[in-house]
C-alpha cells in the first residue's frame, strides 16, 4: 500500500500537505478545523512580539487566477499565539504544528522565537520574506546577507529541538543564494517561495491604488512556475528538505513542486478558489499517482526532475 | 467576478437620525440572498462587512449605524460618491413559512432585506424590531405600516416600552411560528435563542465577527470551537452549528486576532 507519509528532515508527515502560513492561522479552531480536513501540517499566521492589527483594509483582492493581498502581518503577539499553540497540540495530535514568525529587528526575532518555543511547535519558520510592510519596516532581511545570516544563527540559538525554516520568497535576489546563506548558519529547512511582488491593482473610478497598503503580493495558480523554478534552485544549491509553496492548488501542481525537490507542499491561495475540501482531493491525487507508478512514497520522486 | 472590487456611485441617502443613515448604491450586484454581506470599501479609508438591507431594482441598500471610526467616516460620503463593494458574501437566512424576524438596533438591516424577499415569496413572516429609542430606528414609518411588524423600544418612545424577548413568547402563541431569525447584539442574540428552543422553533442567528478578507482566508472570523468561517459557513448559524461556537455571548476576537478581555 503506497503512504502519504513523508519524512521532513527529523519530522514526520502524515500527509505531505501543509496550510501555509497566512491562511485560517490565527486560532487554535481555525487551525483545527483545517487539520480536519486532510493537512499533514498547519501553520500559523507569521507571529511577532506583540499584538499587531497589520493594514486597513482593502487587504485582499481577487485577480485572474490568484490573489493581490497585504494584509501586514496581523498577529495576536506572540504570548497570545503560545495559548493557541497549546490548544491545537491538545486537539489536533496527530497533525504538526509550525509556527511562523516575524521580528522587526534581528534581535526581535531571537525573541519572539524563545517565547514561541516555549509553546513547543514542532517547527519554526522564520518569514524573513514579507513583501507587505516594506513602508514600514524597510527592505525585507531576506534582501541582506548579514542580517539573514544573523537572524538565522540567532532563531536557530533560540529554537533549542526544534528545527527552524527559513521562508524565502525570489522577490530580492537569486533565492539559491539566500538560501545557501541559511543554510550556513544552521537552517534546517528552507519554505519557498513567499508571495511574488510586490504588485499594484488601480481603481479606474477612483484612480488609485485599491490596496490600503498601495502595493501587495502576489499568490495562487499564476506564480506556480515561478515557484517551480525558485524550488529547483534551492534544491541545485542547498541540501536541505524544503518545504515548496507557491500556486499549487491540484495534486499535478503538487507533484511538480516535490519534483523539483519539495518533501512536502503548502497550500494557501487554492483554499480560496476551491475551498477546504482541496486538502482531501489533493492527498487522493497523490496516492493515485503512487498506485499507477508503482511507487511505495512521495520520496521516490522527491527531485526526481534533476535527473 | 463578484469577489472582485467594483467601485458605484451613491445614488441617494436617507438619513434616519443622528449617526444613522442608509445608501442606496448604484449596482454592483444583481441578486443577494437575505443575510448575506458585502465588504464596503471606503477610498483612502478602510474597508469593513455590512449587511445587505436591500436589494432590489432600484439598487443595493446598506443600513449604517456610525460606531466608530469607519462608519463616522462613512457618514460624510455624499450622493455621487464612489464606494467599492466585494461581494455578496456568505450563507444567509433559509426562507421558509411561518417565520418570527427578530432585529435589535441597526440589526434590523438584515432583516428588512429578509421580509421583503419572504413577502415576494408569499411566505408568512412577523417581525419584532426593537431599539433603544425612537431615534435608533431605520426606516421607521416602514415599519409602523406592516402589518405584521410589533415595534418595542426600551424608553417607550416608538412602540411598546420593552426590549424583544418581553414579547416573543406572545407572538409565538399569536402565530403560530416555527423559526427565528434574528439579527443584532450578542446577548440578545444569545437570549433569543434560548428561549426560540425552549418554545421548539428552529432558529439562525446572524453572528458578526471581526472581517479582514470577507473570502474564507485570513481567519478572523473563525468562530471559536468548529472553527467555522463567518465568512463563508456564516454569518447566518443554526441551532445545530451554533452549538459548536464556544465564544457564543463571550468576548471574541479583535483586528489583531487576539481574544479581547472583558465583556464585548
Amino acid at each position: 500500500m503506497p503512504s502519504l507519509a513523508v519524512r521532513l528532515g527529523l519530522l514526520r508527515l502524515e500527509s505531505p500537505l501543509v496550510l501555509a502560513s497566512g491562511i485560517l492561522g490565527v486560532s487554535a479552531s481555525s487551525l483545527a478545523l483545517v487539520a480536519s480536513r486532510g493537512a499533514g501540517a498547519v501553520t500559523t499566521k507569521s507571529c511577532g512580539l506583540d499584538p499587531r492589527a497589520g493594514h486597513p483594509g482593502p487587504t485582499v483582492l481577487p485577480v485572474t487566477e490568484g490573489l493581490l493581498n497585504a494584509v501586514g502581518l496581523s498577529n495576536p503577539g506572540a504570548d497570545a499565539m503560545c495559548e493557541e499553540i497549546r490548544e491545537f497540540k491538545s486537539r489536533c495530535p496527530t497533525t504538526l504544528l509550525f509556527a511562523s514568525l516575524f521580528g522587526r529587528t534581528v534581535e526581535e526575532f531571537g525573541e519572539v522565537a524563545a517565547h514561541l518555543a516555549a509553546a513547543e511547535p514542532d517547527l519554526l519558520e522564520v518569514n524573513v520574506s514579507c513583501p507587505n510592510v516594506s513602508s514600514e519596516l524597510g527592505l525585507p532581511f531576506e534582501a541582506k546577507s548579514k542580517e539573514l545570516a544573523a537572524i538565522t544563527a540567532l532563531v536557530k540559538k533560540k529554537a533549542g529541538d526544534i528545527p527552524v525554516a527559513l521562508k524565502l520568497s525570489i522577490n530580492w535576489g537569486p533565492i539559491g543564494e539566500q538560501a545557501r546563506i541559511c543554510a550556513e548558519n544552521g537552517a534546517d529547512l528552507i519554505t519557498a517561495i513567499n508571495t511574488v511582488g510586490p504588485g499594484m491593482l488601480i481603481d479606474t473610478n477612483v484612480m488609485r491604488p485599491v490596496l490600503s497598503n498601495q502595493v501587495g503580493g502576489l499568490s495562487g495558480p499564476c506564480i506556480l512556475p515561478l515557484a517551480v523554478r525558485a524550488i529547483w534552485e534551492v534544491r541545485r544549491s542547498v541540501d536541505l528538505p524544503i518545504i515548496g509553496l507557491g500556486g499549487v492548488a491540484s495534486s499535478e501542481d503538487a507533484l511538480q513542486l516535490i519534483m523539483a525537490g519539495a518533501t512536502a507542499v503548502g497550500i494557501g491561495t487554492a483554499v480560496y478558489h476551491q475551498g477546504l475540501d482541496l486538502f482531501e482531493r489533493v492527498n487522493q491525487g497523490l496516492l493515485r499517482f503512487l498506485a499507477e507508478k508503482g511507487l511505495e512514497d512521495l520520496s521516490e520522486v522527491c527531485g526526481a526532475a534533476h535527473g | 467576478m463578484g469577489d472582485a472590487m467594483r467601485t458605484v456611485r451613491v445614488k441617494a441617502i436617507v438619513e434616519h437620525g443622528p449617526g444613522l443613515k442608509s445608501f442606496l448604491l448604484d449596482g454592483p450586484i444583481e441578486s443577494a440572498a437575505p443575510g448575506q454581506f458585502v465588504m464596503l470599501w471606503l477610498p483612502g479609508i478602510d474597508e469593513k462587512p455590512f449587511s445587505i438591507s436591500d436589494l432590489g431594482e432600484a439598487g443595493l441598500e446598506i443600513s449604517v449605524k456610525a460606531v466608530g471610526p469607519f462608519t463616522r467616516a462613512l457618514m460624510e460620503v455624499s450622493v455621487g460618491d464612489y464606494l467599492g463593494i466585494r461581494g455578496p458574501f456568505g450563507k444567509g437566512f433559509r426562507l421558509a413559512d411561518r417565520t418570527l424576524l427578530v432585529g435589535g438596533g441597526i440589526g434590523v438591516a438584515p432583516l428588512r432585506f429578509l421580509y421583503r424577499e419572504m413577502g415576494r415569496l408569499r411566505l408568512s413572516a412577523w417581525l419584532v424590531v426593537g431599539v433603544r429609542t425612537a431615534a435608533d430606528l431605520i426606516f421607521p414609518d416602514y415599519f409602523r405600516s406592516l402589518p405584521d411588524c410589533l415595534i418595542v423600544s426600551e424608553d417607550g418612545s416608538i412602540g411598546e416600552t420593552g426590549i424583544v424577548t418581553d414579547v416573543i413568547d406572545r407572538i409565538i402563541d399569536q402565530a403560530g411560528t416555527t423559526r427565528l431569525a434574528a439579527a443584532g447584539p450578542e446577548p440578545m442574540l444569545v437570549a433569543l435563542r434560548d428561549l426560540g428552543e425552549r418554545r421548539g422553533l428552529k432558529v439562525e442567528l446572524d453572528l458578526e465577527r471581526y472581517m479582514k478578507c470577507g473570502i474564507g482566508l485570513c481567519g478572523l472570523c473563525c468562530v471559536d470551537g468548529s472553527g467555522v468561517r463567518l465568512c463563508v459557513e456564516g454569518p447566518v448559524l443554526s441551532s445545530a452549528e451554533l452549538r459548536g461556537v464556544t465564544d457564543l455571548g463571550r468576548p471574541h476576537r479583535d483586528a489583531t486576532g487576539r481574544r479581547r478581555c472583558g465583556p464585548d
